[in-house]
C-alpha cells in the first residue's frame, strides 16, 4: 500500500502523538513491551542491472522496536525525548533546530546523527515531514536571478537586482507570491562558482535563477527549488564538478538522498538536467592538461558506489555512462577549470552556448 | 557407614533419632542432653519415635583412628521399645569389637507395664570439654531447624523446629540444669510440598539471623520482615529398577539488606552466598554431582557470576567437602531444581535476578519513564492526561511527577523482567525415569546476600 503522506496542521500531529503516547502506556500497562514498527525506505539498491522494483515512496521493511534489545531500547529512549520535544514544539507552535535538539540532552545523544535519526523516525511514524514537526535546519542554500517571494510577509525581490545573492528561506511552506520572469532554473554545486556568475552579472545577461546549496543540498534548499519548479514549471539545469563527488551531488538533487528517503516524494526533481561539466568537456573546451587531477582512491570508492545504484542504469542511463567514462580516464577536474581561458568563460560562452544548444544529459 | 570424628557419631546420633521420629504419626519429642561425669561426658539422645534400632547400628563402622580412639570407647548403650513391645530392650554395641557376634550384647529387658509407648534412647561417654560439644551440637542442629522455623518459647534459648517435633538440649553442669527446649505442636504431614514450605521457614529464619544467631532474628535488619525474596523449585526423578525415586529441592533467599558495618549483623560468611545442603533430612556435604550442577547453571542469565564454588565473592558453599560418588541423577536433579528455583524468585520478585541483558535494558527504564510522564504530563489534552491515569491506576491528573515516572518505571521493568522470564522456560522439570517417586528428600537452601 502507498505511504500516505498527509499535510498535517501541528493539531493533527499533536493528536497523533498522543495515540502513540497513549498505546504505550496500554501496553505497559498490560504488562506488554510497546512496539514501535517504524517503516523503512530506500532510494535504490545495489542492483546494477536497474532491474529491481526499488520505489521511492514504498516502505521496503520494517523496523520493530521493544523492550528486548539493549540497542532498540535506546532507540526507543531517544526517539521518545526528541518526541517529548516535538509535543512542546507544536503545542507552543515555536520553532527550533536539529542542533537546538541536541543541546537539549547532549549526554544523552552524543552525537547529532542520533538525533537527525530520531526525528526521522518520528516522521515516519506519524507519516509527516520535518518541518511538518517544527524542527527546522538553518538553510544553507543561495538564490539570485528573476524571481520574487515573500516568506511570512517579508519580500524577496530578486528581480530588481537579479545578481544579488538571497539565502534561501528555512520556513519554505511559509513561502508563497512566487513570480518569476526567468527562462530556467540553474543550479550550481558550489558558492564559489555561485559568486563568479554574480559576479560576472550572469543573471543581467541571462533570464535565470541561478541556486546553490553550497555542496551537497539540505533540506529547505531541496524544498525550495521543488517548490520553485513545481510553481514556474521551468526547467531545471545543474552544474557540478566533474569528479564522482559533483555527480553525487547531482544525483542527490535528483533522487534524493538515502537518509531522507522516506520524504524524497517533496525532495527530489526528476526534471534536472545536467548541464556539465563533463568528462568530455575537457577535450571539447581544450582545458589544459594541469587542470586535470587523478581519481583518488576516495573518488574511485565514491565513483564506483554510485554506478552500482539501481536508478543510475534504469532512470538515467546517460549520466551512468558518462560517470563510467570518469571512472575509466582517471581524472576529474572543477568547474573552475573552464575559467583557464578566460574569467568569464563559464557565465559567457559556457553556459550560455549549453543552454541554447541543449547540450545537457 | 563409617564414624571417624566424634561430630560424625553425635550427627549420625541425631540424624538418627529424627528418622525415628519423622516414621512415627504422632508428636515426638527429642531430647540431647549433657552431663559432665568427670573426666568424660556423658552424652544421651533419645527420641519418642519409632523404636527397634538394630539395623541401624550394625551399618555403623568404627574407624579405628588415633584421635577418635582418645575420645571415644566404641561403646554405645541403648535402650529401645517399639509400641507393640511389651519391654524395654537395653542393648550395648560395642563397635570396636571385630568380631561382628560380638559386637551386640543383649542386657536385661525392663518391663513397660502394660504401657504403650515408643522410643529410644542412645547413650555414650565423650572424652571432650563439655563447651566444645555444646557448640558443635548447635551449629548442628542449626542446620536440622532450617528444615523447620517454628514456635518461639520464652526459654533462655529459641531454635525453630521440625514440624511435629520438639526438641530439648539439655546441659547439666555444677550450677544445674540448662534446658534448651524446642517445641513444635503442629502436625502437617511430611508431603513434599510440606517440606518445602518448612525448608523456607527455616531458611528465612536462618537468614534472619544472619546465620550465626542462635537466639532471635536481627531486628534491625528484619524488622519488617520484608527483606527476603524467596523462590524454590522441586525437580523429581522416578523410581525404577537401577535408581531409587528421588525428589531435589531447593530454596533460594536473596536478602537485600544492607550490610551494616556492625558486628552483630555481620554473617560469617560476608557477602557470599551460603549453600546448605541435606540428604534425607540430615545436614550434610554436598554431593560432587551437585557441585558440577552448581557449576553448570547459567548464572550470567540471572545476572549474578560464579567466581568460584567454595571461596570467593559470588557463591562459598559451606561443607563442601567432595562425597564420594558423583551420580547423573543427582546432578540433573541439582540443577533442574536450582534453575526452577531460580525463574520461581524471579517470578514472584519482579526486577530480582535480571539477565545481564534485562538488567542492561532496566537502566534505561528511569529515563524511558520520564520520558512518557514528561509526554503526559506535558500534554494539553486533558481527557487524555485522565485517560493515561486511568490506565496507569492513579487517582488524578494532580498526582506529582514522581509518582507517575516510579508507576511508568515499575511497569516498565515488570515488563522487562516479565520477557525476561519467558526466554527461558519455567516448565516443571520432566520425571527422568518411569514409576512412583519415593521419598527420598533432598533439599538446598541457598542464601544469596545481594546489599
Amino acid at each position: 500500500m502507498a505511504r500516505r503522506h498527509l499535510c498535517y496542521n501541528r493539531f493533527e500531529l499533536l493528536k497523533q502523538i498522543r495515540e502513540l503516547t497513549r498505546s504505550i502506556v496500554e501496553d505497559i500497562c498490560g504488562g506488554r513491551s510497546p512496539i514501535l514498527r517504524i517503516d523503512q525506505f530506500s532510494s535504490y539498491c545495489a542492483d546494477v542491472s536497474g532491474n529491481c522494483c526499488c520505489s521511492y515512496d514504498l516502505p521496503i521493511r520494517k523496523e520493530i522496536l521493544v523492550l528486548q534489545r539493549e540497542s532498540q531500547v535506546r532507540r526507543l529512549d531517544l526517539l521518545l525525548r526528541v518526541l517529548l520535544i516535538v509535543q512542546q514544539l507544536l503545542q507552543e507552535n515555536k520553532h527550533c533546530s536539529k542542533r537546538d535538539i541536541y543541546y537539549m540532552y547532549p549526554s544523552a545523544f552524543k552525537e547529532q546523527s542520533v538525533v537527525d535519526r530520531a526525528i526521522n523516525d518520528i516522521c515516519i511514524l506519524l507519516h509527516c515531514s520535518r518541518h511538518n514537526l517544527n524542527v527546522v535546519s538553518v538553510g544553507n542554500g543561495l538564490v539570485m536571478g528573476w524571481l520574487r517571494f515573500s516568506e511570512a510577509g517579508r519580500k524577496f525581490d530578486c528581480i530588481g537586482s537579479p545578481n544579488k545573492t538571497y539565502h534561501i528561506p528555512v520556513q519554505v511552506e511559509d513561502v508563497e507570491d512566487i513570480f518569476s520572469l526567468a527562462n530556467y532554473i540553474l543550479i550550481v554545486e558550489k558558492e564559489s562558482v555561485f559568486q563568479r556568475l554574480a559576479n560576472d552579472q550572469f543573471c543581467r545577461q541571462n533570464r535565470a535563477i541561478v541556486v546553490t546549496g553550497r555542496g551537497y543540498p539540505d533540506i529547505p534548499t531541496r524544498r525550495f527549488l521543488n517548490l520553485l519548479v513545481g510553481t514556474l514549471h521551468l526547467p531545471v539545469y545543474c552544474l557540478v564538478d566533474c569528479d564522482p563527488y559533483g555527480i553525487d551531488i547531482l544525483v542527490t538533487y535528483r533522487f534524493g538522498s538515502m537518509q531522507m528517503a522516506y520524504d524524497s516524494k517533496y525532495l527530489r526533481l526528476p526534471e534536472i538536467r545536467w548541464l556539465g561539466a563533463f568528462p568530455s568537456d575537457s577535450e571539447n573546451y581544450q582545458l589544459p592538461q594541469q587542470c586535470l587531477l587523478n581519481l583518488t582512491t576516495e573518488d574511485k570508492k565514491k565513483a564506483e558506489a554510485v554506478l552500482c545504484r539501481c536508478y543510475m542504469e534504469r532512470e538515467v542511463p546517460h549520466w551512468r555512462s558518462e560517470l563510467q567514462l570518469l571512472l575509466d580516464r582517471g581524472v576529474k577536474f572543477e568547474i573552475e577549470a573552464l575559467s583557464a581561458q578566460s574569467i568569464t568563460f563559464l557565465s559567457e560562452k559556457y553556459l550560455p552556448s549549453k543552454i541554447e544548444r541543449g547540450v545537457h544529459l | 557407614m563409617a564414624v571417624n570424628s566424634v561430630e560424625d557419631i553425635l550427627n549420625l546420633l541425631i540424624s538418627s533419632a529424627f528418622r525415628r521420629c519423622r516414621m512415627l504419626d504422632d508428636l515426638c519429642r527429642l531430647s540431647v542432653s549433657l552431663k559432665p561425669t568427670r573426666p568424660s561426658v556423658l552424652i544421651s539422645v533419645s527420641d519418642t519415635g519409632t523404636g527397634n534400632i538394630l539395623e541401624e547400628f550394625s551399618e555403623l563402622e568404627y574407624k579405628n583412628n588415633r584421635i577418635l580412639s582418645g575420645k571415644w570407647d566404641g561403646l554405645l548403650s541403648v535402650m529401645t521399645t517399639s509400641s507393640s513391645d511389651k519391654e524395654i530392650h537395653h542393648l550395648k554395641f560395642d563397635l570396636k569389637e571385630v568380631v561382628a557376634s560380638r559386637r551386640l550384647v543383649r542386657l536385661p529387658s525392663v518391663t513397660k507395664s502394660g504401657a504403650k509407648f515408643s522410643g529410644t534412647e542412645v547413650s555414650l561417654s565423650l572424652y571432650e570439654e563439655i563447651d566444645g560439644l555444646v557448640t558443635m551440637l548447635h551449629l548442628y542442629l542449626q542446620k536440622i531447624l532450617l528444615l523447620k522455623a517454628f514456635v518461639s518459647s520464652d526459654k533462655l534459648f529459641t531454635f525453630p523446629m521440625f514440624h511435629k517435633i520438639a526438641i530439648e538440649l539439655i546441659v547439666e553442669s555444677g550450677g544445674g540444669t540448662k534446658s534448651f527446649f524446642l517445641q513444635n505442636a503442629c502436625s502437617t504431614p511430611a508431603t513434599n510440598a510440606v517440606n518445602s514450605y518448612n525448608l523456607t521457614l527455616g531458611l528465612e529464619e536462618y537468614v534472619s539471623k544472619h546465620g550465626n544467631k542462635l537466639t532471635e532474628a536481627c531486628h534491625s535488619c528484619f524488622s519488617t520482615g520484608k527483606n527476603l525474596k524467596v523462590g524454590t523449585g522441586v525437580a523429581c526423578s522416578k523410581e525404577n529398577h537401577q535408581n531409587s525415586g528421588q525428589v531435589m529441592e531447593v530454596v533460594i533467599i536473596i536478602s537485600n539488606m544492607s550490610m551494616l558495618d556492625q558486628s552483630s549483623c555481620s554473617r560469617l560468611y560476608g557477602r557470599r552466598t551460603e549453600v546448605l545442603y541435606f540428604n534425607d533430612f540430615s545436614p550434610c556435604s554436598m554431593p560432587q554431582s551437585s557441585l558440577e550442577a552448581l557449576n553448570s547453571i547459567d548464572w550470567k542469565n540471572y545476572g549474578l557470576v560464579l567466581k568460584s564454588v567454595g571461596d570467593l565473592d559470588g557463591i562459598t558453599i559451606l561443607d563442601t567437602l567432595p562425597c564420594s560418588h558423583s551420580n547423573r541423577t543427582d546432578r540433573y536433579l541439582t540443577r533442574k531444581a536450582l534453575k526452577l528455583a531460580l525463574s520461581d524468585l524471579k517470578k514472584r520478585n519482579t526486577g530480582t535476578l535480571l539477565s545481564e541483558r534485562a538488567v542492561k535494558i532496566c537502566n534505561y527504564a528511569p529515563d524511558l519513564a520520564k520520558t512518557i510522564s514528561g509526554l503526559i504530563m506535558s500534554s494539553l489534552d486533558l481527557n487524555f492526561k485522565r485517560e493515561c491515569f486511568s490506565l496507569l491506576g492513579l487517582p488524578s491528573p494532580e498526582c506529582e511527577k514522581d509518582i507517575v515516572e516510579n508507576c511508568i518505571k515499575d511497569k516498565i521493568v515488570s515488563v522487562i523482567a516479565t520477557n525476561d522470564s519467558g526466554r527461558r522456560g519455567t516448565k516443571e522439570a520432566p520425571a527422568l525415569f518411569e514409576q512412583g517417586p519415593k521419598k527420598a528428600f533432598q533439599g538446598v537452601g541457598e542464601y544469596f546476600d545481594t546489599s
